[in-house]
Formats: structure tokens, C-alpha cells, sequence
């Protein structure tokens, strides 16, 4: 194996989801500093800021894969940007990791899918929600694909469920006029909403339904909780305090889960960055795809990306999201999914958890869908 | 805004190409969205259709499907490299509703089947919608004719015979046609209304 293999890191730090950026970047930074410590020095990180700007996400995979000779790509947060990417890791034949939960109905063999799709955090997340708040939901959504379809689905959900859609309603990414919204969700009294906004649309909605819950209790997350997919920690610190209180998040890693494991993590963290800080799931899933990507490489003795993906796939992996088993079909990870309520420490206290899913991503069983076994833990 | 996530578990799609890597991939990723899969490089049979052909519209002939003009009993993905209008036409004649271009991407191929499926439906909903409306008309003169008998027995005019004649066959839930048969057969004499 060559002594200075190169891995593309592309997570934009700045612009409407920088600080989910900045928490994926941080992991995969983690990751190679854990693997420095252990005496590694044949692969490096380069790391590419496309400050959320859809057309630098090409350019920095160009100039990663071109330039700078990577085979692998760890990055990208939305889909619209993985999107962008996919056909020129394509071309180049190399390897996108992606970790951040998305909305499905993707499966490229040059692509490896760590962070989940809906049969994975949305479909269960109803599975809880319907029975106790009913099928009568209010959906919004940033006005982008995982918006749209994340909505989508749920309507087919609720409908299937026999419930209805109260309503649908899409913001552009920056857009914090929410009133409207919270107005609309005031009259039509749903029994939960399902946000599916980004940044800071999302952190304003929160707040605004604070605000409506602090005059009409009716809407008090125990009776009508605002539920998401894709919510982090490190976003809690950027929300008013308290705003978030009470409300809900499906995720498959929490900094909260109480394991041996992640306890002695996030030690290694905190002596790592002594500020302080809560792991995120995209923090936990980026330093797992990098961490992944560093031992599948040296597994296969090389870079090439059709025997690193082999080696992925061939076995089990222990990982901080417990053990991993990447589906050779889909190019899916498994994952746990984990149902998390924020408490007002700016955390998650997880209240549900499933023993980890195998993806579906476009739905193959949705029709012969088993009910769901839930364990209740708190 | 279409609600049903479609879903094309236990499907049986045929493949009529030359192996390659692009059918290698086809039957890849079809087989990951629950279809089974079976490719073949000689003419599709009559017998034991499947629910789905794709076809290599590059190199096809024409008796390679077992129907002419469109009437494609499934729906058809056209597999296509060639810009040449003739083999553009020559997936249509076959009944192509969608094209997959080659070199065959992954993500060409969930919405190609979404297309097919999608204009197969709704050909094979017209289809029986004009020969529904084409049989009707064939039985237009049969409802003239019991048109002049109602109104010769009982001195009424073209409206009113017509009237009686469809809200007796909207009471009756029949086709105003075979309602019409039966007045002229002498077997319905539209008594409640008389």
C-alpha cells in the first residue's frame, strides 16, 4: 500500500447547516487523530469547504479526486449535494461515504450509506408516534428534496393509517417567517408536526411553537410534540434556550446512550477538544464513516475503492453505532433507530430504541411491513 | 402528486439484450428493488409474458417482441446509446414507454420503471375507455330505434322518449343501450315511468 493515500473530507462548515458541518467535519477530524495517536501516517485527510454553495461541492470533489489524487470522499451533508457529487465519483470510480440520514430511494454502487433512509428513522418514528398522538399531523419541510419527500411519505403513512395531512407547508432554506405557519397550525390543531426543516428555519419554527404552546397549552409538546429525523445536538446550543424542550427526534446515536462504549469515547474527546461538548449523530456517524474508511483500507492493504468497499461489506464492523453490517445489495448500513426527547440540558434523553434495522431504501417491503416491537425505557 | 410509493416487489422483468456490464447492472439494481430477473438475446415468447421487457432498442429487429404497434400487453424500458431517430422509432413501435440510457446508470433506472409502469396504465386505461365508447356507438342505431318505438306508443317527443329511456337505465343501473335492446326486444316496457 502507498504511504500517503489520500481521503477527501468535503463538509461545509458555514451557511444554513454549518454547524451540522462543522460537528461532521470534527468527527472525521477525530477519527485521524485517533488514528495519528495509534501511530498511522500513510493516510491523510485533505480537507475541502464548499461553504454551502451547491456548485463548490463539485469543484471540491474535482479538485480532491484531481488535484489532490483522492479515491475517497467522505462528505456531504444534504442530498442536493451528494447529488451534485455522485457522477463524478462515478466517473472517477471512487468512493463517496455519506452519513447523514437522507430520504431514500438511492442506491449507487459508488456510494456507501451510513446515516439511514426512512424505513430506518421515519417509519418508525410514526410506528411510535401514531398510536399515541393519532394520524391527524401538520407537515413542513425545507423546499428541497428531503423536504418534499420526507413529507411525501409521511402523507402516505398517515393516509394508510387512515389519518390526514392538516397541512404542508415549504421554506426556503434561510427563511425564518414562520408566523404564518404557526397561525395555520394553531387553527387546524394537529395531533403532532413533523419538521422537516433545515437551520435556521427549523430553530425559528421551534421557537415560534414555544411561543404558541406558552399561550395555548393544546400545543405543549406532550399534547402536540414537533417531531424530527435529523436534529442534532450541537443545533440545540444555536436554539433559544428551552425553546426545544420536550420535543422529539429520531436518530441512531445520541450522545446520552449510556454504554461502556460511549462513555469512553467521549472521554477520549474530552481529552481530545477539553471544551466540552456534546457528540452529535452527525459527529458520531462522521468520525464512524472516516474511522471505517481508515480500517477497511488497511484491511485491504490499498486504496483501490472496489476492494475497500469489498472489504467493508464482507464483514462485521464494532463501531461506535454499535456492530455494523454494511448490506451488500443496497450499499446500506444497518443502523439502530433511537427516539430521542430533548431535555433541558440541550440534550436527548432516548426514550425508545430498536435493535438496528437493515435499509430498505425504496421501500421493497413496505406492503408486508412487520408490526414493530418497541422497548420502552424510560 | 402521485401518494403510492410504487413498488415493483415480486415482479418477473425480462431482459432482451446481449450480456454485458450494462445488463450486468440492470440486473443488479433490479433485482435490489424486489424484481426477478431473467435476460435473453432471442425473440420474447407469447406464452408466459412477464410484467416488465427491457429491451436493447440499439440492436433489436423487429420480431424480437411478440406484438406490433404500441399494443405492448407490459410495460417496456427501451435500453438506448443511439441517437438515430430510426431506432428512437423503433423503441416507440415497441410499445417503450421510458429509456434507460447507456451506459446505464443506477439512478436511470427506479425512475425509468416508475415512467413505463406509469404510461402503461394509462394507455391500458384509454384502451378500454375507446372500446368501451366504440361499442357504444356500434349500439347507437338501437337506441334510435327504441327512441321512435316509445315514441310512437305513447305520443311523446324525441327529448322525453330519450329521458325515459336514461333515467330508466340510471334506475336500472344497466347501459342505456341494453336497455334500449330490451324495449325493442319487448321484454322492458319502462312501466313506471309510463
Amino acid at each position: 500500500m502507498r504511504d500517503d493515500v489520500r481521503i477527501g473530507i468535503l463538509y461545509s462548515t458555514t451557511g444554513p447547516y454549518g454547524a451540522i458541518g462543522r460537528d461532521a467535519r470534527e468527527g472525521a477530524e477525530f477519527a485521524f487523530h485517533e488514528y495519528r495517536a495509534r501511530g498511522g501516517s500513510a493516510l491523510q485527510p485533505v480537507y475541502f469547504d464548499p461553504h454551502a454553495d451547491l456548485a463548490a461541492y463539485l469543484d471540491g470533489a474535482r479538485s480532491l479526486i484531481r488535484d489532490h489524487g483522492c479515491r475517497h470522499i467522505i462528505g456531504t451533508i444534504t442530498s442536493a449535494a451528494r447529488k451534485e457529487v455522485i457522477p463524478l465519483v462515478e466517473k472517477h470510480d471512487g468512493l463517496l461515504w455519506y452519513m447523514c440520514p437522507y430520504e431514500g430511494f438511492e442506491a449507487n454502487e459508488n456510494v456507501l450509506y451510513l446515516g439511514g433512509c426512512p424505513n430506518q428513522h421515519l417509519i418508525p418514528l410514526f410506528d411510535y408516534l401514531l398510536p399515541r398522538h393519532g394520524a391527524r399531523a401538520y407537515l413542513v419541510g425545507a423546499n428541497y428534496v428531503w423536504g418534499w419527500e420526507m413529507n411525501r411519505l409521511a402523507r402516505e403513512l398517515l393516509v394508510n393509517a387512515g389519518g390526514t395531512v392538516l397541512g404542508e407547508r415549504y421554506l426556503p432554506l434561510e427563511e425564518v417567517a414562520v408566523d404564518r405557519i404557526i397561525a395555520d397550525i394553531e387553527e387546524k390543531r394537529p395531533g403532532f408536526v413533523l419538521n422537516n426543516l433545515i437551520g435556521p428555519s427549523s430553530y425559528a419554527f421551534l421557537e415560534a411553537m414555544r411561543a404558541l404552546a406558552a399561550r395555548n397549552p393544546a400545543f405543549l409538546p406532550e399534547n402536540c410534540p414537533v417531531v424530527s429525523c435529523d436534529l442534532q445536538e450541537c443545533e440545540l446550543d444555536v436554539i433559544a434556550e428551552g425553546a426545544a424542550v420536550g420535543q422529539l427526534c429520531a436518530a441512531a446515536y445520541f450522545d446520552s446512550v449510556d454504554t461502556a462504549e460511549n462513555r469512553a469515547f467521549k472521554k477520549r474527546i474530552a481529552d481530545w477538544l477539553p471544551k466540552g461538548r456534546k457528540v452529535s449523530n452527525v459527529f458520531a456517524s462522521a468520525y464512524t464513516a472516516a474511522r471505517l474508511c481508515i480500517e477497511a483500507i488497511e484491511v485491504s492493504g490499498s486504496e483501490e475503492p472496489q476492494r475497500v468497499r469489498e472489504a467493508v461489506l464482507s464483514r462485521h464492523w464494532q463501531t461506535l453505532l454499535g456492530t455494523l453490517e454494511v448490506d451488500p445489495a443496497t450499499n446500506h448500513a444497518a443502523l439502530p433507530f433511537l427516539l430521542g426527547r430533548i431535555n433541558g440540558d440541550r440534550g436527548f434523553d432516548v426514550i425508545v430504541s430498536r435493535a438496528a434495522l437493515a435499509a430498505d431504501p425504496y421501500l421493497t417491503a413496505s406492503a408486508a411491513r412487520p408490526v414493530p416491537k418497541l422497548r420502552i425505557v424510560s | 402528486m402521485s401518494l403510492r410509493t410504487p413498488n415493483f416487489t415480486g415482479w418477473r422483468a425480462t431482459i432482451l439484450a446481449e450480456s454485458d456490464g450494462n445488463t450486468e447492472r440492470l440486473g443488479r439494481q433490479l433485482a435490489l428493488l424486489g424484481l426477478s430477473v431473467v435476460r435473453q438475446w432471442h425473440p420474447l415468447g407469447a406464452e408466459a409474458l412477464p410484467d416488465l421487457v427491457l429491451v436493447d432498442a440499439d440492436q433489436g429487429w423487429d420480431d424480437l417482441l411478440p406484438w406490433e404497434g404500441g399494443a405492448a400487453p407490459c410495460p417496456v424500458i427501451a435500453i438506448l446509446g443511439s441517437e438515430a431517430p430510426g431506432r428512437i422509432d423503433w423503441a416507440i413501435r415497441q410499445g417503450a414507454g421510458a429509456i434507460i440510457p447507456k451506459p446505464v446508470a443506477a439512478s436511470a433506472i427506479y425512475p425509468a420503471l416508475v415512467l413505463a409502469h406509469s404510461i402503461h396504465e394509462e394507455r391500458a386505461a384509454k384502451a378500454l375507455r375507446i372500446a368501451n365508447l366504440e361499442e357504444r356507438l356500434k349500439l347507437r342505431p338501437v337506441v334510435y330505434a327504441a327512441i321512435q318505438r316509445l315514441k310512437s306508443e305513447r305520443m311523446i317527443d324525441d327529448e322525453r322518449a330519450y329521458g325515459l329511456l336514461r333515467d330508466g337505465a340510471m334506475r336500472r343501473r344497466l347501459p342505456i343501450e341494453q336497455l334500449a335492446a330490451f324495449v325493442i326486444g319487448g321484454s322492458e316496457t319502462l312501466r313506471e315511468v309510463g
